[in-house]
């Protein structure tokens, strides 16, 4: 556990490091963007709260508007955290299947409307044993594999079957279709736009179909942060599931609206050879998924070169001289690994600290 | 904080909520006691560096089994401020130290335990003096020679001798002696460990020479780790090595070091069975750790990591030899790095037969500064 809580008004120069911080008027500017972005639409934001692990910047984003009141968790720990944290409309987006991990879940039921996605009639049936015995109802919705060949239903007839199977069973309600996909890649808006269209059109094919079944579907859950803006435009999209869009990360730079608020604070610790300056900041404490390389901020003629587990090597061209000592900003390739890595948010305002938040769903992996 | 469910100790493993980081502590005290009986006769000792694994429940371990220089190794002061007030009373920071702050939590720690620490430079030496004749304490210094790895350090050779001797001069600081870190030296074959390993310790050993040319004693000479323990410890003139993968092992090292065990892997779940020969469990990239490679999945036939995401494991499988893993089964994950993933949680389930023994919490994560 890191217990580190600088006192407010610090300096950043001042603050140990490596530091997590997070520069407030960026995510403001993040919170104001989807806010504008979901005030006339039927379809609204539901933040998924893996990125962000706190209640209190869910509770932000609702504040700035834009959102349908509910957050997505990724795991059931998670959920606890959100609920206690008085944020009771909780969507799952993933497969509980365990008795354990669904005694809890019914537990959090009673105090909050609680969804879980399922691509099985199996994973349904268990919840609703364990939802009966708890006299509780978990509310269902069908995951669609659109493009990313992990977990969800492969077609339209499976997404009938599950909505039918879980019409006639205790304990669930069945309340839509969620997707995930990734369109990451296609980093030019029209290219997102097109690569969204046709994903999203899986989910839509499972909805319509069971729609044509007879059943009602309450609940379209698709989209995220790089599909944001594509989602609020495809008919029978209700919600988005965007989490990056908040703290931001180098990956997702094209979208300029955004801006980068989660950056880690360094300190040169040693410049062993011309043009070369070591920061105390590796891979333990920014998290370097499949080798994804951060960047420095703002320090022009600085480079990464390489990351090891505790420490950075940068070039220096000599147009920003680095000494030992000196701090230095780096910008995230990815957000989620690192806001994981840490037990508080240092917010910084104008590399003043305005406040500490903490991160309790740091580690809620159960 | 992890927030899984606690379930009774003697309760089966398979019971236990996933995804965990679960210690087969018998593997562990094995471990333990293949690299404590390989240091019992010679010269150099053990010095467990418990970055690897931020548990005392470990370190102690490594400690009651002997073959050590009676001290650990850590990689930073939130680490030391972890482990010294729980009794280990020689904590070597094997790392820089140049901040003010920093310099000043070191020399409170050394009011409280023998503190040693790495120079690379004569600025931080007059740094490090400053505070430690200010505090009233003496710090131990090692200067940190730069071989293999290229990241920090001062040159062998010379510029090694002259940081020395500005350490001897100075107030408030005993010169230790020599350290590197060349990093895991992982390839096929002795001889080639044995190259390459020989290549970073022998600048160290020849500085070594140097200083005490130069009138110098030179107590540690600390080199080598659990990919080349054997190789450096047997050598002359080294005193330590800095050693922690070996404890709880992890897939990077298990190919290279098969007299280690897997101790410590990841139990996951299976959420979804989507397609054949395909499972998608709740182990991913949070719990494990990918940041410089993929985990090895131990229980499957045939079995690879498809990716992992930041929840998902995505794992296909062979289902010829009847091999069909249904929801909730559970699926054993060793990860590449056991540092990388140690540091992801704040509980290891240790089990004995099968059974939970303990929970043990790791204590120093998140300690990065």
């Amino acid at each position: 556990m890191d217990n580190y809580t600088p006192e407010r008004g610090t300096s950043v120069s001042e603050l140990e490091t490596p530091c997590f911080i997070v520069e407030v008027d960026a995510l403001e500017n993040n919170l104001q963007v989807v806010a504008d972005t979901y005030r006339d639409t039927v379809c609204k934001m539901r933040e998924h709260t893996k990125n962000i692990k706190s209640p209190f910047l869910a509770k932000m984003q609702m504040e700035f508007g834009g959102t349908n009141g509910g957050v997505c968790t990724a795991k059931v720990a998670e959920a606890e955290v959100m609920v206690q944290g008085g944020v009771t409309d909780i969507l799952i987006p993933n497969q509980i299947v365990t008795t354990d991990k669904l005694n809890r879940l019914c537990a959090l039921a009673k105090h909050g409307d609680i969804k879980v996605c399922v691509d099985s009639k199996e994973n349904v049936q268990i919840i609703s044993d364990v939802a009966s015995r708890h006299g509780v109802e978990i509310g269902i919705l069908i995951e669609v594999d659109t493009a990313m060949g992990r977990a969800g239903v492969r077609g339209p007839e499976a997404g009938v079957e599950i909505a039918r199977f879980t019409l006639g069973l205790p304990g669930v309600r069945f309340r839509g279709v969620m997707s995930h996909q990734n369109v990451s890649d296609d980093k030019s808006k029209e290219g997102r736009h097109l690569r969204s269209l046709e994903t999203f059109a899986y989910c839509i094919q499972v909805k319509d179909a069971v729609e044509a079944a007879g059943i009602p579907v309450e609940i379209v859950s698709s989209g995220e942060t790089f599909s944001y803006d594509v989602a609020t435009q495809i008919e029978g999209v209700t919600e988005v599931e965007g989490g990056s869009y908040a703290l931001m990360s180098t990956g997702y730079e094209y979208m300029t609206e955004f801006q980068i608020a989660g950056k880690v604070l360094g300190t040169i610790v040693s410049t062993p050879r011309p043009g070369v300056a070591i920061g105390d900041i590796g891979t333990r404490s920014i998290a370097g998924p499949s080798g994804m390389i951060p960047r420095v901020d703002g320090l022009p003629g600085v480079e990464v070169e390489s990351i090891h587990e505790e420490h950075i090597v940068l070039t220096i061209d000599g147009t920003t001289p680095l000494h030992v000592g000196d701090k230095f900003k780096l910008l995230p390739a990815h957000q989620d690994m690192l806001v994981n890595r840490w037990d508080q948010y240092v917010a910084v305002r104008n590399d003043v600290v305005e406040d500490v938040w903490d991160i309790p769903g740091r580690g809620c992996y159960h | 904080m992890e927030r899984p469910i606690f379930k009774p100790i003697g309760t089966a493993v398979e019971l236990l909520d996933t995804p965990s980081l679960i210690v087969d502590v018998a593997l562990l005290d094995q471990n333990i006691a293949t690299m404590a009986a390989f240091f019992a006769d010679k010269t150099a000792k053990l010095r467990p560096h418990v970055e690897a694994h931020r548990t005392p429940a470990i370190a102690h371990k490594q400690i009651a089994a002997g073959g050590h220089v009676g001290g650990i190794a850590v990689s930073t002061i939130g680490q030391a401020e972890v482990f010294v007030p729980i009794g280990f009373n020689d904590v070597f920071v094997a790392n820089l130290i140049v901040t003010p702050q920093k310099i000043t939590r070191l020399c409170a720690l050394a009011n409280q335990a023998k503190i040693s620490v790495a120079v690379d430079n004569a600025n931080n030496v007059s740094d490090l003096s400053e505070a430690a004749t200010a505090n009233g304490v003496t710090l131990d210094v090692v200067v940190y020679i730069n071989t293999r790895l290229g990241l920090y350090g001062v040159d062998a050779g010379q510029p090694a001798v002259e940081l020395a001797k500005a350490v001897v001069k100075t107030p408030g600081l005993d010169f230790a002696g020599l350290m590197t870190y060349e990093g895991p030296i992982l390839v096929d074959g002795p001889d080639e460990l044995a190259k390459q390993s020989i290549m970073a310790l022998q600048a160290v050993l020849d500085t070594r020479h140097d200083v005490e040319n130069a009138g110098i004693d030179v107590a540690v000479a600390s080199i080598g780790g659990t990919s080349n323990y054997e190789i450096v410890g047997a050598i002359d003139g080294v005193t330590e090595v800095q050693a922690g993968s070996y404890a709880l092992l992890d897939a990077r090292y298990a190919p290279h070091r098969p007299q280690f065990k897997a101790a410590g892997r990841v139990m996951a779940t299976v959420t979804s069975r989507p397609e054949p020969g395909y499972m998608v469990t709740d182990g991913g990239q949070k719990a494990i750790g990918a940041d410089t490679g993929s985990p090895s999945i131990d229980n499957l036939p045939n079995a690879s990591v498809k990716g992992l995401s930041a929840e998902h494991g995505s794992i296909f499988f062979d289902e010829t030899d009847g091999v069909n893993p249904k929801l909730g089964d559970k699926v054993w994950c060793t990860p590449w790095d056991i540092g990388t993933c140690a540091n992801l949680h704040d509980y290891m389930f240790a089990i004995r037969d099968g059974k939970l023994e303990a929970v043990w919490e790791v204590s120093a994560r998140g300690r990065y500064r």
